[in-house]
């Protein structure tokens, strides 16, 4: 770690510490590693550089000296757009390939399969099961899952026309979708066309290849992740609103430190039911903890905060850093965002990586597989490896650098509605009133191109200080937590009419709705609204931005927030920039044809202004005072 | 005054052409990819990657000689040594574009094309200027910033030609590094 000067790194006092600490250790870190890099590929970085078959790898010259076109003939554009779709598959594929894993759940449920695993929210499975069409009048539970189950498999298919959850979208937006013929038809079957299209010589027109990532992003956001929000609910429960807490103060220097990473709740909720399992806190205490405790990491930990109000130890940027605390004992995975390296630092410690899914191995890790029959019994097997590591911690390396700060999460759309008395009434009369001139989704991850935290929350407090809104998930949400951002208190740091409808209801002015999956609940308000209102998803005084994003999952979701009429500020360039007809597509073009584009803006401050300036025009059209 | 050159060691290029992209960016008016690639005038690679045998890789790139060449050649004193210490540096505000100095280089380093430097000029010489701004600056030169396999080295000549003296001499007892 070259920079002495740590707080260059990260805003968090926590990463500060632990970023000192790890140079003690001799840990090395993402940012060690991004120095490493360090000047990047430039033709990647434009999206220049085509791999997709062997008579290249081949690159673009931007500055125009050397080729202009790959051995195919493919040019800037072509390579651009056959980079950026596959990009886009990827993202849809990890999300809808959780949302498949709840699916098979659900069927292991109706099957009468697991006995591990239950509905917990049976009015949210009969409501779901009805939306999409199925008969559950007289039937028992186990066959409406079943039923559904058989539903959402399809979906994934390629014999329909359409998702099961189209009928959310509103009429004028599908009947955009289907003039452009973007309608998503079936999760696997946009991903793997898109495979097909991006192979030599098949789609070489880039705004073609676009328009097919656009239908692509929308079968992950109206159907992939979609599923995987819904039947987590359906599975776990639904959340409601609940304090927690936040930062790496939430470790335990007297306690076994279990943290849950990675995305879907199957695992997580399996782990947080044997870690309050007595035999299991008894031998914990047997072996000199005064008991277990569990926290969260990335956006599993979401999951559990949102339905359990399990604290959340950090987010992307702070998983090697939680381990410099040299107070954990296991991080158990299961898929997407683990970065490799946790395995070495774990090496650094008494840690242990625990990988628990046939598609998530590391080399290095303790892998323990878990599936519908087992989960609870391997659960247990993680708890008992933790309760040994413990007996292994030396505690003079250990160090918890802070206290920790309170959160509240669990505003799922269930929860904000019933919240607002039962209808979203009251909130579009508060939009329309002026008192929350709009909603913004900040979502997204931490890269370590940029501060830690700085963008994700500055934007927020921008956006709250002008009566807009906030609704969170995945990393940005411990970004705001760690600031205060996410108790009714942080009201204060709102306008005054944001201010007062947050004390009148006792909510905060930054509500986590999620996981990165769940960014599928705030298309589903969205669309609500619209619908209550008789407009376009692209109509609405809303905005969405991902200031710190990093995976090709984050480029996905900003692609079908854009295909589904919402503006959105990406705060890292996207590797797109090596062809000026694919960025003045995304900059500018699209508005043109799905109401919505995309805008690249690293400064929180000027982020919020193009944000405030769309919802004034927004508020504008709808004739509302700006 | 102990100078240091960009040193080439052939064998270590790979020929990812990450030293072209980042001289152009780093001769470019913004100095950053995403804008250099939009400016009007675009910026050009001083460096070049070479084919050989088998399509293997060979940078090349301006020796700043003494005598040079190309100095000599050059009409209206364009190349001048007065700008930064040891090295040729082409002034575009004299360059006249009438490819003497090409003609003159040994080694094939000198391109001509519009310049921001000269913008109302249509063609002027482009070579390597050794980044003398970024070495004033403390830096080092941009190719050699971009080099991930240290084909590009940025060393004192005698002393990296010393420090080969000694590997060798390692090597002549059988001991290898």
């Amino acid at each position: 770690m070259a920079k002495h000067d740590l707080s260059a790194y990260s805003i968090c006092e926590d990463a500060q510490a632990m970023l000192a600490k790890a140079n003690k250790d001799g840990v090395e870190t993402v940012w060690d590693r991004l120095k490493a890099q360090e000047p990047q590929c430039g033709f990647c970085e434009l999206g220049l550089s085509c791999r997709n078959c062997v008579m290249g790898p081949c690159r673009i010259d931007p500055f125009g000296d050397g080729p202009q076109r790959g051995v195919c003939g493919a040019d800037a554009d072509v390579i651009v757009a056959r980079n950026f779709g596959r990009m886009v598959a990827a993202g849809a594929a990890a999300h809808s390939d959780h949302g498949r894993d709840l699916v098979e759940t659900l069927l292991a449920i109706g099957e009468g399969s697991t006995t591990d695993y239950a509905i917990r929210d049976e009015a949210k499975l009969r409501r779901i099961a009805e939306e999409v069409g199925l008969d559950v009048a007289g039937k028992e539970t186990k066959a409406v899952a079943l039923a559904l189950a058989e539903q959402f498999y399809e979906d994934f298919g390629s014999r329909r026309g359409s998702v099961s959850f189209i009928d959310r979208v509103p009429a004028k937006r599908r009947a955009l979708w289907e003039t452009l013929g973007i309608t998503p038809r079936g999760i696997d079957r946009e991903v793997v066309e898109m495979m097909h299209r991006t192979h030599m010589g098949v789609d070489n027109d880039a705004v073609n290849i676009c328009l097919h990532a656009a239908r692509l992003s929308l079968a992950d956001g109206w159907a992939g992740s979609m599923i995987a929000t819904e039947l987590s609910d359906v599975i776990f429960g639904t959340p409601t609103p609940r304090p927690s807490k936040v930062n790496l103060g939430v470790l335990k220097e007297d306690q076994v430190n279990i943290l849950v990473h990675g995305h879907s709740p199957i695992v997580s909720e399996m782990i947080l039911a044997a870690v309050r399992d007595p035999a299991l806190v008894a031998k914990a205490k047997a072996a000199g903890a005064s008991g277990i405790n569990l926290a969260g990491l990335c956006c599993t930990g979401n999951e559990l905060l949102m339905r359990q109000g399990i604290p959340m130890a950090g987010n992307h940027l702070m998983t090697e850093l939680a381990l410099v605390t040299g107070a954990v004992e296991v991080i158990v995975v299961d898929y997407q965002c683990i970065m490799p390296s946790l395995v070495t630092v774990a090496g650094c410690y008494h840690s242990r990586i625990v990988t628990t899914s046939p598609k998530a191995k590391f080399t290095g890790a303790t892998h323990i597989a878990f599936d519908t029959q087992n989960a609870k019994q391997k659960a247990v097997e993680v708890v008992e490896l933790a309760i040994e590591r413990f007996k292994e911690r030396d505690p003079a390396r250990v160090d918890i650098p802070v206290e920790p700060v309170d959160i509240m999460s669990g505003f799922s759309n269930e929860a904000v509605l019933t919240a607002l008395g039962g209808t979203a009434a009251p909130l579009i009369e508060a939009i329309k009133a002026g008192s929350i001139r709009g909603a913004v989704g900040i979502v997204g991850c931490n890269n370590p191109k940029v501060k830690h935290d700085y963008q994700n929350v500055n934007l927020i407090r921008e956006c709250i200080k002008r009566d807009l809104l906030v609704l969170v998930t995945g990393c940005v949400t411990v970004s705001a937590g760690k600031q205060g951002l996410l108790v009714p208190e942080a009201a204060e740091l709102a306008g005054p009419g944001l201010a007062s409808v947050c004390k009148a209801l006792g909510i905060p002015p930054v509500l986590h709705v999620g996981s990165c999956v769940d960014n599928s609940r705030i298309m589903q308000l969205c669309a609500m609204l619209a619908t209550a209102l008789g407009v376009d998803i692209s109509d609405l005084p809303v905005a969405a931005a991902a200031p710190e994003w990093y995976s090709e999952k984050a480029a996905t979701i900003g692609l079908y927030a854009v295909a589904s009429g919402i503006f959105t500020v990406l705060g890292v360039n996207p590797p797109i920039l090596g062809s000026k007809a694919v960025t003045d597509l995304a900059v500018s073009g699209l508005e043109g044809v799905v109401g919505a584009s995309f805008a690249v803006e690293g400064d929180p401050v000027k982020a919020a202004d193009l944000i405030d300036a769309r919802i004034r025009t927004k508020r504008q059209a709808l004739g509302l005072k700006p | 005054m102990i100078q240091k050159t960009v040193i080439v060691r052939l064998e270590r290029c790979v020929g990812c052409m990450q030293c072209m992209i980042r001289c152009a960016e780093a001769h470019s008016q913004s100095k950053t990819l995403a804008e250099a690639i939009r400016e009007p005038i675009l910026a050009k690679p001083r460096i070049h990657l070479g084919v050989g045998p088998e399509g293997r890789p060979f940078p090349n790139k301006c020796r700043h000689c003494e005598p040079a060449p190309c100095q000599d050649a050059c009409m209206p004193w364009a190349i001048r040594d007065d700008i930064a210490p040891g090295l040729k540096v082409v002034d575009p505000t004299r360059c006249i574009g009438c490819g003497m100095c090409a003609m003159a280089c040994p080694y094939y380093v000198i391109r001509f094309y519009r310049d921001a430097g000269a913008p109302e000029r249509p063609s002027v010489a482009i070579k390597c200027d050794g980044c003398h701004e970024r070495v004033a600056a403390g830096g080092i030169p941009a190719c050699v910033t971009a080099c991930k396999t240290g084909a590009l080295a940025f060393e004192e000549v005698n002393l990296y030609l010393k420090e080969g003296t000694n590997r060798l001499a390692q090597a002549a007892y059988g001991v290898h590094s």
